[in-house]
């Protein structure tokens, strides 16, 4: 599965993107630019309260200050919403209304919906609808949400909880038996997001004759979209077309079906016009998806001599109102119980999670999804084992990292092969100078070296969506590659680059398939009209799987033209080389007939073609996963600078050892690590969306909201060892979350290396920083 | 409604806006400037930013009925088709974008910088870029786009 094409001219190879030129001159078309005449522009009427039952939505007002206005409730739309479920028979359900029916459970959430042909009067129109509540208490925290007197989310619910489960596996009473060590700490991590720098849109128009529904949204998913809108609007799929025109950027956030896609779908087919909606930042903050408020407390066993022998782990997430779709809100804290034995030989090993409901945001998918709070509460419980053992923290990992591969973990899952021990040795060789001066006082400052070692799970296939039960299902990707009659290809897919740059990695693998250059393929994309059936961009599997996918499409093609070119040439396929653009005898390049003509003779002069061979050159590539992925690694480092008297912290370095296998494109992979370590950065640093107890979110702006600006950030410096997978196409493995899911715990570590002190909960502002250096910190759970 | 007249990318033209349209509105829905985008609407994310008068200015602030006689530049006035500034150029190179929506706000607030700065630090050039928001790159290549293109700039004599 892993055969690399021979001499190949593209995979590997720094080329520049090709879909840069038209973000360069302002020429991309995101959602905002597609105007169409005769639209309804969409505003909502969003609630105040975080709990609350709706009394009365009043409309006079509107009505008579703007009579053309139309304005939609519940009532209005119809029973539909977002009905996100995980098959288990303890989980509890939730349907989230596309628009509030009754009760709002956090503030943001949709009340209405106002339409006048303006923007502008919409969003005046919408201020004019008046909602009568009736406040209800508020689940402000997992704490209020589980206690014994907590109003209930829903009716017939037991308790405020989405799901709690265990997973064990191994013999966890053997590694406490043994253990001469027990370590126990709590760990917490605030609420983020992805915070994509474009907002979410959607756009939804009905045919003339009313038979044909096209939805364009801001989604890193349309075929998921197109099934979800079908189903629950019972609209039949063949006459649903959804485009995600070019994504300013998605993260995960926009790797849900929210309710607003189905919503304005809805009103194009009751209003029979365009309907419009264009996402504010403010709505964005409030009302999109959120991420990673976690609290988790683990328990180590640890032998004398630094041999992590058990695990035990409670994880509680604080996720929010409703559950999403297709991930559900056991997303986040499943994910953390499972992967939380991350790179170590642990033996015996018990997790419990629960998804606990707030009053808040919903929580989602970001970037790395769980798993930087499971590496933030591993790698630091890692430093303080290190630390209460007397033993260096590079040496602590290399006694526990697995070494020998194929190696399956505790919970049985199988890791393909991997380069950890490798990847922590280079790290400490890289990081000697900063070690040496770490924790010394120099002009008021202290610096400190901190580092997290992690695995990621990635390309996983269907078993282990299936595994999941949630609504999601399935995990292969797809394309189908078409090379026309003048010899140029074309490929289509659903899943939807938005940053990734497949417009180029895919072009590079058709290319060297085929041999023809990168002008001659063009990738479109994001468009379920002529792409097969794909799951869509997330969980770091688009290039491994999609790109597979091309590999594997192109390849038939490949076989074809060498077919029809041994049938001109008098050779044998086998003897017949593809470069150039052309088809060349190997051993006699000058034995050679242009890909062009070939391909003209597959679609124009069939009767060129071998006897029995039909026309055209196209090929459909389905790639799926294996069952447990092929899993990445990679070492985080930070060296920091504080100074004792303000609390103030500088990054000074950050550096990233890594391996995802087999690179297509070197350049756009230390991309995509950079762009994600400094999402992780702002998760260990500033990012924070606050809740105030009454359940009102008051980081509702990027002044309050803070993101990492390029003077906190220092140069990301990159290093690689290649270890290509013996289990996904071309020995590649996913890269696109990685760099998001170490940086807290680096961050962490260095800090309290640098002030000698346990830190044990994020984000360190420069407030708690100070608190730290002076004893004074909140302690965690 | 407010006559504004507006030289966008050369051309000027007077167009009827309501007072309370914003520059960037106008500039995407009255001059197809598509190129300018909302990012956050509040000034903070630095995607709208065009050239006023040969500034850089955040175009969700200002009012078109306040920039009646402005000149304006959009990314859409930057380059041409087969010649690209250097600065373009630069940020297709180092890798300097990803999902390419803070792009043109970058290009516009860094234009300046690049064309007056002469060997500036790594500090300096991040504070250059301080205003402007990225999500998907790290800024890590938007720097070394900026070193490039100044270096660039430089070999054409300062001509851009």
């Amino acid at each position: 599965m892993n055969a690399v094409p021979e001499r190949p001219k593209f995979l590997g190879a720094a080329v520049k993107r090709l879909e840069d030129p038209r973000y360069v001159a302002g020429q991309g078309r995101f959602i905002e630019d597609l105007a169409f005449p005769h639209t309804l522009y969409l505003r909502f009427v969003r609630s105040e309260m975080a709990h609350a039952r709706i009394n009365q939505i009043d409309r006079s007002v509107l009505q008579e200050t703007y009579p053309d206005a139309l304005l939609f409730t519940a009532e209005d739309v119809g029973d539909y919403g977002i009905r996100a479920t995980a098959d288990f028979p303890q989980a509890q359900v939730s349907v989230q209304p596309l628009l509030a029916r009754g009760k709002v459970r956090f503030v943001g959430e949709a009340i209405a919906a106002v339409l006048t042909e303006d923007p502008y009067r919409s969003e005046d129109a919408a201020e004019l609808v008046f909602v009568d509540y009736d406040p209800l208490p508020v689940l402000s925290d997992p704490q209020t949400a589980l206690a014994a007197d907590a109003p209930l989310m829903f009716d017939n619910w037991t308790r405020n909880v989405f799901v709690e489960q265990t997973r064990t596996g191994g013999d966890l009473a053997k590694a406490r038996a043994e253990a001469a060590h027990v370590i126990r700490r709590s760990f917490r991590n605030q609420r983020q997001a992805g915070v994509p720098m474009e907002c979410r849109g959607v756009i939804a128009q009905l045919s003339p004759a009313g038979d044909y529904l096209t939805v364009w949204s801001s989604t890193q998913m349309p075929h998921l979209l197109r099934t979800y809108i079908s189903e629950e609007l019972g609209w039949p799929e063949h006459r649903l077309r959804v485009v995600a025109p070019d994504v300013g950027g998605g993260f995960g956030v926009k790797g849900h079906v929210f309710a607003e896609e189905v919503l304005v779908a809805r009103l194009a087919i009751l209003t029979k016009r365009t309907v419009k909606w264009i996402e504010d930042r403010r709505e964005h903050l409030l009302a999109s998806i959120h991420a990673r408020p976690h609290e988790h407390t683990l328990e180590a066993y640890v032998s004398a001599e630094g041999r992590l022998l058990g695990l035990k782990a409670d994880i509680t997430v604080d996720v929010g109102a409703y559950s999403v779709w297709p991930f559900t809100a056991g997303s986040d804290p499943g994910m953390v119980a499972k992967v939380l034995p991350g790179p170590y030989r642990i033996e015996g090993y018990e997790a419990t999670f629960r998804a606990v409901a707030t009053n808040k945001c919903p929580v989602g998918t970001y970037r790395g999804v769980g798993r930087p709070g499971a590496v933030f509460s591993l790698e630091v419980l890692m430093d303080e084992i290190a630390r209460e053992l007397s033993i260096d923290p590079f040496e602590l990992r290399l006694r526990n990292v697995a070494r020998e591969f194929p190696y399956k973990n505790v919970l049985g899952f199988t890791y393909d092969e991997g380069s950890y021990a490798q990847c922590v040795e280079k790290a400490r060789e890289l990081l000697a100078a900063d070690i040496a001066e770490s924790g010394k006082l120099k002009n008021g400052k202290k610096t400190g070296v901190g580092f997290s070692l992690f695995i990621e799970q990635t390309a996983h296939g269907t078993p282990d969506f299936t595994r999941r039960r949630s609504p999601i299902e399935t995990g292969y990707e797809s394309v189908c590659v078409e090379m026309q009659p003048d010899g140029r290809v074309l490929i289509q897919t659903g899943l939807q680059s938005h940053g990734q740059g497949y417009e180029t990695t895919f072009a590079q693998l058709a290319a060297d398939q085929l041999g023809i250059g990168l002008e001659d393929v063009v990738v479109r994309h994001g468009d379920t009209l002529g792409s097969p059936y794909t799951v869509g961009t997330w969980g770091s599997r688009g290039a491994v799987l999609g790109g597979g996918a091309v590999h594997k499409a192109s390849g038939m093609i490949r076989k074809k033209l060498l077919a029809i070119a041994a049938q001109h040439l008098q050779a044998s396929p086998d003897a017949l080389e593809l470069a150039e653009r052309t088809a060349r005898v190997i051993a006699d390049p000058g034995r050679a007939i242009e890909i062009g003509k070939l391909a003209r003779f597959a679609y124009r002069n069939v009767e060129q073609l071998p006897d029995g061979m039909e026309p055209g050159l196209m090929a459909h590539g389905f790639v799926d996963g294996p069952p447990d992925g092929s899993y990445s690694n990679a070492v985080h480092a930070a060296v920091v600078e504080i100074d004792m008297k303000t609390g103030e912290m500088r990054l000074r370095r950050f550096l990233v050892v890594e391996d995802c296998g087999t690179v297509i494109n070197p350049m756009i992979v230390d991309g995509q690590v950079r762009g994600g370590v400094v999402q992780g950065i702002g998760s260990a640093i500033c990012e924070h969306f606050v809740y105030s107890d009454d359940g009102q979110p008051l980081t509702t702006n990027f002044a309050d909201y803070l993101m990492p600006t390029a003077p906190e950030i220092p140069p990301i410096e990159v290093h690689h060892f290649v270890t290509p997978s013996p289990v996904t196409p071309l020995g590649m493995k996913g890269l696109g979350e990685g760099g998001a899911i170490g940086p807290a715990a680096a961050v962490a570590n260095a800090v309290a290396n640098a002030l000698g002190v346990s830190v044990r909960e994020t984000p360190l502002t420069k407030h708690r920083i100070w608190q730290l250096i002076n004893g004074v910190a909140e302690q965690p759970l | 409604m407010t006559a504004v007249m507006l030289t966008v990318n050369g051309r000027t033209q007077t167009v009827e806006v309501e007072d309370r349209r914003l520059l960037a509105d106008v500039l995407r829905n009255d001059f197809g400037c598509y190129g300018v985008h909302f990012g956050c609407s509040h000034g903070a994310c630095g995607c709208c930013t065009v050239h006023y008068d040969g500034v850089p200015r955040l175009s969700c602030l200002a009012f078109a009925a306040q920039c009646d006689g402005a000149t304006i530049t959009t990314i859409e006035g930057i380059g041409t088709d087969g010649a690209r500034h250097a600065l373009q150029q630069a940020f297709i190179d180092q890798h300097g974008l990803q999902c390419g929506f803070c792009t043109p706000g970058f290009i516009m607030a860094l234009l300046p910088f690049v064309e007056r700065a002469k060997e500036p630090t790594e500090d300096q050039i991040r504070e250059a870029m301080s205003g402007n928001i990225c999500r998907c790159t790290g800024y890590h290549g938007i720097v070394d786009a900026v070193r490039a293109a100044i270096r660039a700039h430089a070999q054409n004599g300062g001509a851009s």
